[in-house]
C-alpha cells in the first residue's frame, strides 16, 4: 500500500484567532461592550449598590453570612460558599422597586445604544 | 399597521425586555460577589463577634469578676493593687499632668476638680481671673451677684447646671465666654 496522500482538498487547519473573527458577536455581547466603554455599567451598578444598601438587602445577606459562618466555623468558609448561600435569598429579595428603577435605566440605554 | 413591523416591534420590545433582564442578572450576580467576598474577608479574619467569640469574651470577662471579688480590696483606697480588664494598674489619684483650659496653669489631674474650684470662682471668695473674652467676663460680672452666685452656688456641680443657667454648660465657663442667660 501506498502511503496516503494528503487530500489536496483538505480544509485548512483552522487558527484559533482567524475562528474568533469568524464568528459574530452577540447582540447581547455588543452592548455588553457599550456597556462597559461608556462607563454605564459602573454607574448602574454602583446605582445598584446603593439601591440595595439603602433597603438593607445588603444588611440581610450579610446576616445570612454571618449565620453560615457561625454554623461552618470560620476557617471553614470559602467564598463559593457565600455566594451559593446568598444567591437564592438574594435575587428572591430585590425590592421591586429597585428592580424597576434598573431595569428603566438599562433599557433607555438599550434604546439609545442601538440607535 | 402592517403585519410585519408589528412583528418585529413585538419581538424588538421582547428582545429588550430579554436582554434588560439578562443584564440587570448581571449586575446583582455582581454586587452578589461583592458582598459574599466582603463577608468571607470579615469571617476569615475575625473581624465579626460570632457565636464561639461572644462565649470567649463572656467566659473572659466571668474571669474578670472573679479576680476583682477574690482580691482582698475595698474600692479606692486599694485601687492600686487591682488590675483591670487589660491587666494595668492605676494609682489613687490621677497623676497626669495638663494645662488648665481657664487659666493656663500645668494641673495635675488629680487636682483638677479643687483647681477649677478656685480658678473659676466659689461665689465671692477667688474672684474670675483674666480670661480671653474678658469683658464678657465684666459683663456677666455687672448683672450682678444674684446671676453669679446662683449658678456658683454649688462649686461641685459646675458642670450639672440642671436647674441652672439654660444653655450654659461647663465647657462654656472654662472658655470664659458666656451666652445669653
Amino acid at each position: 500500500m501506498s502511503h496516503k496522500r494528503s487530500s489536496i482538498n483538505r480544509p485548512p487547519t483552522p487558527d484559533v484567532d482567524k475562528d474568533r473573527d469568524n464568528q459574530e458577536p452577540t447582540l447581547q455581547e455588543i452592548i455588553n461592550i457599550k456597556l462597559i466603554e461608556s462607563g454605564e455599567k459602573e454607574r448602574l451598578k454602583e446605582l445598584l449598590r446603593e439601591r440595595l444598601i439603602e433597603c438593607g438587602w445588603r444588611d440581610e445577606m450579610k446576616a445570612l453570612c454571618r449565620a453560615y459562618t457561625r454554623k461552618k466555623g470560620r476557617s471553614n468558609v470559602t467564598v463559593d460558599d457565600l455566594v451559593h448561600v446568598i444567591t437564592p435569598k438574594g435575587r428572591a429579595s430585590v425590592p421591586d422597586s429597585v428592580k424597576a428603577e434598573l431595569l428603566q435605566r438599562i433599557r433607555s440605554f438599550l434604546g439609545s445604544a442601538t440607535t | 399597521m402592517n403585519g410585519d413591523v408589528f412583528g418585529c416591534f413585538v419581538i424588538g420590545v421582547c428582545l429588550q425586555l430579554q436582554l434588560s433582564s439578562h443584564f440587570f442578572g448581571d449586575l446583582l450576580d455582581s454586587v452578589i460577589a461583592d458582598v459574599a467576598s466582603e463577608c468571607h474577608r470579615i469571617a476569615r479574619l475575625g473581624l465579626d463577634r460570632n457565636l464561639d467569640e461572644e462565649e470567649e469574651e463572656l467566659r473572659l470577662s466571668a474571669q474578670a469578676r472573679a479576680r476583682v471579688a477574690d482580691s482582698s480590696n475595698s474600692g479606692e483606697t486599694n485601687s492600686k493593687y487591682v488590675v483591670d480588664i487589660f491587666g494595668q494598674t492605676h494609682p489613687a489619684v490621677a497623676s497626669e499632668i495638663f494645662d488648665c483650659m481657664n487659666c493656663g496653669r500645668s494641673i495635675m489631674a488629680g487636682r483638677f476638680a479643687p483647681h477649677l474650684e478656685k480658678c473659676m470662682g466659689k461665689g465671692r471668695k477667688a474672684r474670675q481671673k483674666v480670661t480671653r473674652s474678658s469683658t464678657a467676663a465684666q459683663n456677666r460680672h455687672s448683672r450682678g451677684s444674684p446671676s453669679s452666685t446662683y449658678s456658683y452656688s454649688n462649686s461641685t456641680s459646675m458642670n450639672r447646671l440642671s436647674n441652672g443657667a439654660p444653655g450654659v454648660t461647663g465647657e462654656e465657663y472654662s472658655n470664659g465666654s458666656f451666652e445669653d442667660l
